[in-house]
């Protein structure tokens, strides 16, 4: 039961790969978002899918602070009276999500050509 | 680089804090109890140190905050367990210093070049085939040339620049400096072109040139050592005058600082031109260089012509050296053929070659097997000790460490044990060079120098990467959660691999200690050989007659020396020889007896030309007839007193007194007619094999020593008696030094101090190898026994006695002994094969040696193995169980 349960997280884990740092320039695209959020968002949004790693969601946040794809400031939260560190999109990091994305869509295409042929032809 | 990074680290410490709380409250909006929203945000979180860890690698700087941290804490760690550090550096200091000390060694007596520009274009000028028969030579056979064969070889054009030299005495010769005291330097001749062709620079002054050679010229250069040691440095002394055998000499120059002359292994303090005057011929020979043809004495150093190899060198010079060597000698072309002109490289101690080298290797090939050892036990005690934290690195693994990073600190630790070790190690090697050098006498200074530290240094790293791989091992294999449980299962297979490195490590320190045994058992024969003399309350200092320039007027100082000798109150006897014995130095004939000349090869005679009661002041028992005795001068018949293996090679069955023995080769000398025989005794050294031996009254030879040898047997102690003696010499010539005063005995000890040196060392290096295979055995056995704790507990819960347990841990130690010393044996008898020469009255298979050796490896086995034996024995059966 334990083995079936491990292997499952372990697809997650591969299916996250290289994509964490799309998924999150993708999600600030709606706005400023701090890292609890961003995370809650792409957890919500896959359907508990993918369950968000915070040993990876911190240092791919910080990956892209440092490459000047996100800036990040403290700001007061509106709901709760505290400050959080507010991630933000940079024009930087808007042209690297469309080359992200546009990769990810070959990609995405290649696999799906080699997968499923049939449905290709029809 | 500090400062930017602190600030990430509280940001994201506050970052991460503010989201943890954030879902801790939204655990607790979603119903969940305070305490329990708390752990399952905190499990939502997951590892919390990891992201820390990995969020901070984002930024780039991580990798050297990461390896400051590890070194960092694996100096806590060690700090922590002083015993484990300071054996593992102590042994590595110990390991490295040592091999880097005998590197240095070795390194200037065979690698080290001449100090002078170009040093491998200079080569020295060799035959080893030796002089041409009829010739006479120096000793140093194999490097000395004549006169003539200097000047046929000067202006080849092979060469650059030839250059002869020679010692003005067999060891110092007396000088004065002005109006002080007499005293004694060491001096040598030179040809002019001496400092020219070797391209050494003059600091103060000029250097010899080829005019002070052609005109004898009295002109003298210091070395800068004796300028330093003598002068303090005055630059003023140019122009003064010094004294050698009270000729006066003008100091014209100082040589460079770092030219210590080309003495292989030796300082020279001055030089002077090659002289024709007779009294300043080379090796304190009484006649001059220039009068004797046939007198192999100066050896010849050149600088090869550019673009000259040395084989084509000596194609070319070959036929004008043959057609010197046997100018006068009636010589058939065929024979001259096998005389060989062999060039060798010039290195500062070159000389040293035959006869220091191999020791120096042996040694070497000694710390070489201490070094393994060393290493093997440093890496035994890291893998015992990581092995027993085994269960802590499960637990740090559990928690979220990861096995890099385990790894990481793991070579960190190693990496400072090497560094502490190899620093130590360096200053060790410092001191050990110096004693190294004062021991073996190399007056030239040994310093470990670059290559000695880049040796070091690339032994150290060597270490680092063996170190740094044996944890490897112990993390890879450390399973998560089986180290949590109790770890017994696998301490068999380990065991194993550690038993090959104690079994290895025991055959290594047997062979260790059977050299040290064997060098230590050539000592204890040295100084137990019978000499064949009284050895107690013998005084010998050497005398030099300045003014006394004819034989006549030199005999009648010696005669009137040796009266007031007698005259000294607490002198016994007193007598003369011209060879002080058991300085190494000898003179050797070709006997002629009765009239019939034995070949020197089938017969080498000794001779020694010695003063009345020789044999009596030695203490030397008399076979048969009588001693020298005064009676013995110029005008009355020429006699000469023999030995017991003279008579029984030369005279056998036949009364030997009244027999003939004409000397000097000689056949118009009048023969010296055999009055006495004594009982053999040693004479050049303490070692050499009985020699047929002749002792001639110095005073009948027409030809007395430019130097003599006073020996004194007193009573008391004789070095008391130097004062007085000095007083008495001073009452006849107030210029005259006593040379080299000291007891017979101590000439005697001074003749093996070489394999008093190798002794020691050897036996240094095996109480280290001992004192490393206990500490490495007590280590694995201490960790074998706390593994085996429960199984122990079992044996003497079912009925074991403490006995039985103390002996099968005993029996542990013994296998591993008994292994060792079987894998020993050939090892040591291999060793001892080639320390062959250096040992004496012994072989190298010599059994009490490999009994005593053996049961050394028996005491450091116990030794090291009683303590944990003694520990299981006492071990609590209740307790082991209850913690298995």
């Amino acid at each position: 039961m334990s083995s079936v349960k491990k292997q499952e997280e372990l697809q997650r884990a591969n299916l996250l790969q290289g994509t964490l740092d799309m998924l999150i320039l993708r999600t600030l695209l709606y706005g400023p978002a701090h890292g609890h959020q961003i995370g809650k968002h792409i957890q919500r949004t896959t359907n508990d899918f993918l369950q968000m790693q915070h040993g990876s969601l911190y240092p791919a946040l910080h990956r892209l602070e440092k490459r000047g794809w996100v800036t990040a400031k403290w700001e007061t939260a509106p709901d709760r009276n505290r400050e959080f560190k507010y991630y933000r999109l940079t024009e930087k990091g808007r042209k690297q999500l469309v080359v992200e994305e546009s990769q990810w869509k070959q990609m995405a295409e290649a696999v799906a050509r080699v997968m499923w042929p049939a449905a290709e032809e029809g | 680089m500090r400062w930017p990074s602190k600030k990430r680290d509280a940001d994201l410490e506050r970052e991460l804090r503010a989201d943890l709380e954030l879902e801790e409250e939204e655990q607790r909006e979603r119903g969940l109890p305070a305490d329990e929203a708390h752990f399952a945000a905190r499990r939502a979180f997951g590892n919390e140190t990891l992201i820390r860890e990995q969020t901070r690698e984002a930024w780039g700087w991580g990798w050297v905050e990461r390896f400051l941290r590890d070194l960092r804490l694996a100096a806590r760690v060690l700090v922590k367990s002083p015993i484990f550090t300071i054996s593992a550096v102590a042994t590595l200091a110990l390991g490295i210093g040592a091999t880097t000390a005998i590197f240095s060694a070795m390194n200037a007596i065979l690698l080290r070049r001449l100090p002078v520009p170009d040093a491998q274009r200079i080569v020295y000028l060799m035959v080893p085939e030796g002089q041409p028969s009829g010739a006479s030579n120096t000793g140093d056979s194999d490097s000395s040339f004549s006169l003539p064969v200097f000047e046929a070889l000067r202006d080849n054009p092979a060469f650059s620049d030839v250059m002869a030299f020679a010692p003005l005495s067999t060891d110092k010769v007396d000088i004065r400096v002005g109006n002080d005291a007499p005293e004694q330097a060491s001096g040598e001749e030179v040809s002019g072109n001496f400092f020219s062709g070797l391209g050494v620079s003059m600091p103060h002054g000029r250097a010899l040139s080829s005019e002070d050679e052609e005109h004898g010229a009295a002109t003298a250069v210091l070395s800068y050592a004796f300028w330093t040691r003598r002068f303090s440095r005055d630059p003023s002394v140019i122009g003064n005058t010094l004294f050698v055998k009270g000729i006066p000499f003008t100091i014209v120059g100082v040589a460079a600082r770092n030219f210590p002359g080309v003495e292989p292994g030796a300082v020279t303090d001055f030089w002077i031109p090659l002289q024709r005057r007779v009294g300043l011929s080379p090796w304190g020979n009484s006649g001059s260089l220039y009068s004797s043809p046939d007198w192999w004495c100066l050896q010849l150093i050149a600088r090869l012509a550019p673009r000259v190899t040395p084989e084509q060198a000596v194609a070319r010079v070959t036929p004008a050296f043959r057609a010197a060597a046997f100018a006068d000698l009636k010589t058939p072309v065929r024979e001259q053929e096998k005389l060989n002109l062999v060039l060798s490289p010039a290195r500062g101690l070159e000389g040293l070659g035959d006869y220091d080298a191999e020791p120096i290797r042996i040694l070497m090939a000694l710390v070489a097997l201490v070094l393994v050892i060393a290493c093997s036990n440093v890496a035994m005690l890291i893998v015992a000790r990581n092995a027993s934290r085994e269960s802590d690195f499960s637990l740090r693994m559990a928690l979220g460490a990861s096995r890099h990073s385990l790894f990481r600190q793991l070579l960190a630790e190693s990496v400072l044990l090497v560094f502490a070790g190899g620093s130590l190690g360096w200053i060790f090697a410092l001191f050990a060079t110096k004693a190294l050098a004062s021991w073996a006498r190399i007056a030239t200074g040994l310093t470990p120098d670059g290559r000695g530290l880049a040796f070091c240094t690339v032994l150290s790293i060597l270490a680092a990467g063996i170190f740094g791989l044996a944890p490897l091992r112990i993390v890879a294999r450390a399973p998560v959660t089986g180290g949590l449980r109790t770890a017994s299962g696998s301490s068999q297979r380990r065991g194993r691999g550690g038993s090959v490195v104690l079994v290895a490590q025991v055959a290594l320190c047997f062979t260790l200690l059977t050299s040290a045994g064997l060098l230590l058992r050539t000592l204890l024969n040295y100084e137990h050989t019978n000499l064949g003399m009284q050895m107690e309350g013998l005084l010998v200092f050497g005398i030099s007659p300045q003014h006394a320039s004819t034989s006549a007027e030199r005999s009648a100082f010696y005669r009137d020396l040796l009266d007031r000798m007698r005259g000294v109150p607490g002198v016994e006897s007193a007598t003369l020889m011209q060879e002080r014995l058991g300085s190494g130095w000898s003179t050797n004939d070709e006997p002629t007896v009765d009239g019939v000349t034995i070949p020197f090869e089938q017969v080498p005679l000794r001779v020694n030309d010695v003063g009345p009661d020789y044999l009596h002041t030695l203490g030397i028992p008399i076979l048969e007839g009588r001693d020298i005795a005064d009676s013995d001068t110029a005008a009355s018949r020429r006699v000469v007193v023999v030995n017991e293996t003279f008579v029984k090679k030369l005279l056998p069955r036949t009364n030997p007194l009244g027999h003939q023995l004409g000397g000097f080769g000689d056949p118009k000398h009048t023969p010296f007619t055999i009055v006495g025989v004594a009982r053999d005794s040693k004479y050049r050294s303490v070692d050499e094999a009985p020699r047929a031996m002749a002792y001639y009254p110095y005073a009948e030879t027409g030809d007395a020593p430019a130097t003599m040898q006073v020996e004194l047997r007193v009573h008391g102690n004789p070095l008391a008696m130097i004062p007085a003696v000095e007083r008495a010499v001073h009452a006849m010539d107030a210029n005259l030094p006593l040379e080299k005063p000291m007891t017979q005995a101590a000439v005697f000890a001074d003749s093996y101090s070489d394999q008093r040196l190798f002794a020691r060392v050897a036996a240094f290096f095996g109480l280290l190898a001992a004192l490393l295979v206990a500490i490495g055995l007590y280590g694995t056995l201490s960790y074998r026994v706390s593994r085996r704790t429960g199984e122990i507990g079992v044996r003497m819960a079912l009925g074991a006695g403490r006995r039985q347990v103390l002996g099968m841990v005993l029996l542990q130690a013994f296998r591993v002994a008994a292994m060792g010393i079987v894998a020993g044996v050939p090892l040591a008898l291999l060793c001892g094969h080639f320390m062959g020469s250096m040992l004496y009255k012994l072989e190298p298979t010599d059994v009490a040696t490999l009994g005593g050796a053996l049961i050394g490896v028996l005491l450091v086995e116990l030794a090291a193995g009683w303590i944990p034996a003694w520990r299981a024995a006492r071990t609590d059966p209740m307790q082991a169980l209850r913690s298995e």
